[in-house]
């Protein structure tokens, strides 16, 4: 039977949403990750008053390592479940690939909508630039998901896993975890430098196809 | 390379080495506004291109890796990273001393000290991923995809980091209109000490892949 990519992709997507949704362990992970940490920062810091750079930057942080709690899973599932082997038999590369970063896309947006506004409300952050926030959390998870999809691959079968994917996913994401900083600076009442959103989703189209084809080389492996 | 042609090769970094030394602390003027400082820079910038050079080379070897699968090549690759990781170290904490001496800190997050210091987090990433693959074949081609999918970073490091913080760093030796503006003498120590540097590389690179891969793969490899 010959399925297009597109096809692919969709029923890779849908395959990852139906298992996530069933045993719902990475996604609990990740928001209860993210809101611990905002717990904890709202409290150390008792409320708000912050320079919106620091707000930017905490709430980037939050983002970045609740995303680590669960977007690390997302070939290590399968190997444990001994379903990656079927996958590499019957799903074409590259629809296996952009199904699951598209799974992780969605996963840190739906994260992003449910952390951001509660981080709004507990530090008491106003928002000057609406458009420019949701842009630059588009973007960001964007990058996000396309890093951390292939970088999740390359640890699968590790023989440590704790840090091992927040060590390799740093160094790669900082091109759009410091622009996504100064973005989120100006939504927060500072000065808006609009370039910095054409820079990141340039990276982040970079990222992509640079995942898209190494993963090949990890997928067929000899 | 034979035994014959690695002790020549020996012996000339090591007249090139105490060359350098000599200009450097007896030949070259103390600089306007740095003085005596300036001296550490014929260490530092040197270090600083190894730590690029190395990381370039290791993607380029990754690259070969993948498309070859030769075991040399994944030696050499892994070679040029641990190499890498060490002149990294070098560059950081001289740039560190500097920094200290002429602008009062020791770290302000200059774009040369944020790419340096992104380069150092790469390193210690692709080393840790290394140690942590089981199966030296998944290894290599896993670390390959690493240090290629990392190269990717390089534009940002060097076209977008420079316009998101201030620097303080002296201009380099080829400025942005071009031209080289250094006074003749530190321009010939300059490019003298990184010769020296560069050759260093390549030497201990090439002897510790001698030395880790056994006499047939060698012969077997370099067919």
């Amino acid at each position: 039977m010959h399925v297009s990519i597109f096809q692919g992709i969709k029923l890779v997507f849908g395959k990852e949403l139906t298992a996530g949704l069933r045993f719902r362990a990475a996604w609990a992970a990740m928001f209860m990750f993210a809101l611990t940490t905002l717990a904890c920062v709202s409290m150390a810091m008792q409320g708000g008053g912050l320079d919106p750079r620091l707000l930017a930057a905490l709430l980037w942080v939050i983002l970045f390592f609740a995303s680590m709690a669960g977007a690390d899973r997302v070939f290590a599932d399968e190997d444990t479940a001994g379903t990656l082997l079927a996958l590499q038999v019957y799903g074409p590369a590259q629809a296996v690939l952009l199904g699951k970063m598209l799974y992780t896309f969605f996963l840190l947006l739906v994260l992003a909508v449910f952390i951001t506004p509660l981080f709004l409300m507990f530090m008491d952050c106003t928002v000057t630039a609406p458009l420019v926030l949701a842009g630059t959390i588009f973007l960001g998870t964007w990058g996000i998901a396309a890093a951390g999809t292939l970088i999740a691959a390359l640890t699968t079968g590790a023989s440590i896993h704790s840090g091992l994917f927040s060590i390799l996913m740093l160094p790669v994401i900082l091109p759009v975890f410091l622009p996504a900083i100064f973005l989120t600076t100006g939504a927060f009442g500072g000065d808006v430098q609009l370039s910095y959103l054409g820079g990141m989703g340039i990276y982040d189209l970079i990222l992509t196809l640079g995942a898209s084809v190494l993963f090949d080389y990890l997928w067929f492996e000899e | 390379m034979d035994i014959r042609g690695d002790t020549l090769l020996q012996l000339f970094i090591g007249i090139l080495t105490i060359a350098v030394l000599g200009a450097v602390f007896l030949v070259v003027p103390p600089a306007e506004g740095l003085g005596d400082y300036v001296r550490l820079a014929f260490f530092h910038i040197p270090v600083a291109w190894v730590s690029v050079l190395a990381f370039l080379m290791s993607a380029w070897w990754a690259a070969a890796y993948l498309r070859k699968g030769s075991q040399r090549v994944d030696a050499l690759s892994a070679g040029s990273a641990k190499i890498g990781l060490i002149f990294v170290l070098l560059a950081t904490v001289s740039g560190a001393i500097f920094s200290k001496m002429t602008w009062g800190a020791y770290w302000n997050w200059d774009p040369r000290q944020t790419t340096i210091f992104v380069l150092l987090l790469i390193y210690g990433a692709y080393l840790t991923l290394r140690s942590a693959i089981p199966g030296a074949e998944r290894r290599a081609r896993v670390t390959a995809v690493y240090a290629l999918f990392s190269f990717l970073t390089v534009p940002f490091l060097v076209f977008i980091i420079p316009r998101l913080y201030f620097s303080l760093h002296p201009s380099p030796v080829i400025n942005g209109s071009g031209s080289i503006d250094m006074d003749p003498v530190m321009l010939a120590v300059l490019l003298a000490a990184l010769l020296d540097a560069t050759l260093i590389y390549f030497w201990l690179l090439f002897r510790g892949v001698r030395r880790q891969l056994p006499p047939a793969k060698r012969q077997e490899e370099s067919a």
